[in-house]
């Protein structure tokens, strides 16, 4: 639809072919794309389930006409806005009428939410000297504004605290960034945002980031997390059902704190030292990952045995994901291991440095050429052709590493480089665990920002 | 007697940024036209696009078309240097219309 936008723009007219299931989501996006209305061509049911015989027919009996009258007919073109401001009061009554109109007009989850006063409003805007109406970006697919102002509202909702206002600025500010892909939040395969936080700010706002530090129960990371998903739906529009086309999605994920005292204590970098801020550096950083698996009782002191088992939990958690590696996105791939601070600290103890870890997870944490090119081509189709690892070597869609011999045996890493493995310190001090997580690619690559508190930081 | 705490509830959502244009104009008959396809290199395309170039061809005597790899990929890692050269390439290549897909 963003390539038929563009052409639309230019004066030509086009027909955008869409399978079945995505017909609302076509029409939810056009907006944000500047155009009042996108025809659509229908393509019965969807072609990943389809042979080719059944596809033809399809085709020809639907898609084709429908392209014609695409390209012929005028179209009903809808630039209606909804003519409201953030100071419009929608909602007024009791904590139930608040809810029940919010719930109404899709702006909640489906928990309660906290009635967004102008005094609550003005509380949080009370903790930024950002102006209320600076626009920190524009989200799509909605094509909406994201201004400090309604960062505040869906922060009031969510039940965050005033305080919590810097760190929800410089999320609306990781959405915003061209460079995460904030229009592939409704993507089908439903990766969801996770929050990384860290510096001082962790202890300060008492983000949990020990025992526990991913699930819900602590104010700051329960209503943060939730804070994003508020503001996807009620900024971004992002809508299951319409714009949100995940097939399963997850409820969303709490703030993953960074313990910052358990890095400094061994001597590693902190994650936002890691990304290029200053070590000490109050940072947000947003991405979308698939899923997470728990790489358990780590035994033993040896780092290259642990290293081996932690880097098993990458593969094992990562496989169509492997297209952001080789194929339509080279080198986007980001897992992320957050270990328990036991295990870096046994990492240490034997002279084991970050970077050190990061070299031995590329090293170790590989798969059979021929099982990648499975997961991105004969399994999923997302490289059409079938095509080999040395082919997309030679169409400069893998690293050349990727590409060092025929057979379909030989090892091939789940990454680029060693510095593509996101590490981050949480969780239980006293256990030796770690969590694997898969990354989503350019689809909420994960981007990291600076949090600038207030000159009088109460 | 308990009285129930009464709230005026702000508006949570943003103002639209973009401002939004018309959809170009449509021609009425295809004939005499040139068709060019967009891809997105997902979703089957190279087996859609001739099934749909050889049904506009038997509706349409005078139609000519100009498939996706003059353009490339509208998608993933390409898609930003293909978008940006849209609309220079679809005026060298002479297109009146376009059928861009898969989407799904």
């Amino acid at each position: 639809m963003r390539a038929s936008a563009i052409v639309e723009k230019t004066g030509i007219p086009t027909a955008s072919l869409v399978c079945d299931g995505f017909v609302g989501q076509a029409a939810g996006i056009a907006p944000g794309l500047g155009i009042a209305g996108l025809p659509v061509a229908r393509i019965v049911g969807h072609v990943d389930g389809q042979d080719l015989d059944e596809l033809q027919q399809n085709l020809r009996a639907v898609t084709a006409d429908a392209v014609i009258g695409c390209l012929t007919r005028p179209v009903d073109a809808d630039s209606a806005a909804s003519g409201l401001a953030s100071d419009t009061v929608v909602a007024r009554g009791s904590f139930d009428d608040v809810n029940a109109v919010f719930y109404e007009r899709q702006w909640s989850d489906g928990l309660p939410i906290v009635p967004p006063t102008a005094g609550r409003v003005a509380a949080f805007l009370a903790q930024t000297d950002d102006d209320p109406d600076r626009v920190i970006g524009v989200l799509k697919p909605s094509g909406s504004a994201a201004t400090v102002r309604n960062v505040a509202i869906n922060g009031v909702m969510a039940n965050c605290l005033p305080e919590h206002m810097p760190v929800l600025i410089a999320i609306a500010e990781a959405l915003a960034d061209p460079g995460y892909g904030v229009e592939h939040s409704g993507d089908t395969t439903g990766g969801d945002a996770l929050i990384i936080l860290s510096g001082p700010v962790v202890e300060r706002l008492q983000f949990n980031c020990a025992e526990a530090s991913l699930r819900d129960g602590y104010r700051a990371n329960t209503s943060v997390g939730r804070f994003l998903r508020l503001f996807l739906r009620n900024v971004a529009r992002c809508l299951p059902g319409a714009t949100d086309k995940s097939t399963f999605g997850q409820t969303w994920r709490v703030v993953l704190a960074e313990n910052g005292a358990a890095a400094q204590e061994i001597g590693w970098p902190s994650f936002s030292a890691d990304a290029g801020f200053e070590p000490d550096a109050n940072v947000v950083t947003v991405g979308r990952f698939t899923g997470s698996t728990v790489i358990g009782s780590i035994y033993g002191n040896d780092p290259d045995t642990i290293a081996r088992y932690l880097a098993d939990g990458l593969v094992r958690q990562s496989g169509w994901e492997l297209v952001f590696t080789v194929g339509f996105s080279r080198g986007l791939y980001r897992p992320l291991l957050v270990l328990s601070p036991m295990v870096a600290k046994t990492l240490a103890r034997s002279g084991t440095t970050k970077q050190r870890l990061r070299d031995l997870l590329f090293e170790y944490a590989r798969l059979p050429a021929g099982k990648l090119e499975s997961y991105i081509g004969a399994w999923s189709n997302m490289v059409p052709g079938n095509r080999t690892l040395n082919q997309l070597v030679e169409a400069g869609k893998a690293a050349p590493h990727y590409g060092e011999s025929d057979d379909p045996e030989r090892l091939v890493p789940i990454v680029g480089k060693p510095e593509d493995i996101l590490l981050v310190l949480s969780g239980d001090p006293l256990r030796a665990n770690a969590c694997a997580f898969a990354g989503n690619g350019m689809h909420g690559f994960p981007t990291g920002k600076r949090i600038r508190l207030p000159a009088k930081w109460q | 007697m308990k009285t129930v705490e009464e709230f005026e509830a702000l508006w949570p959502g943003g103002v639209n940024a973009v401002p939004a244009i018309s959809p170009a104009p449509r021609p009425v008959d295809l004939n005499g036209k040139r068709i060019g396809f967009l891809w997105d290199y997902v979703f089957r395309g190279d087996e859609i696009f001739p099934v749909l170039e050889r049904a506009l061809a038997e509706a349409y005597d005078d139609i000519e078309f100009v498939g996706y790899d003059a353009f490339g990929s509208t998608f993933a890692g390409d898609e930003h240097e293909t978008l940006a050269a849209l609309p220079r390439r679809l005026k060298e290549l002479e297109i009146d219309a376009v059928v861009s897909g898969v989407g799904g």
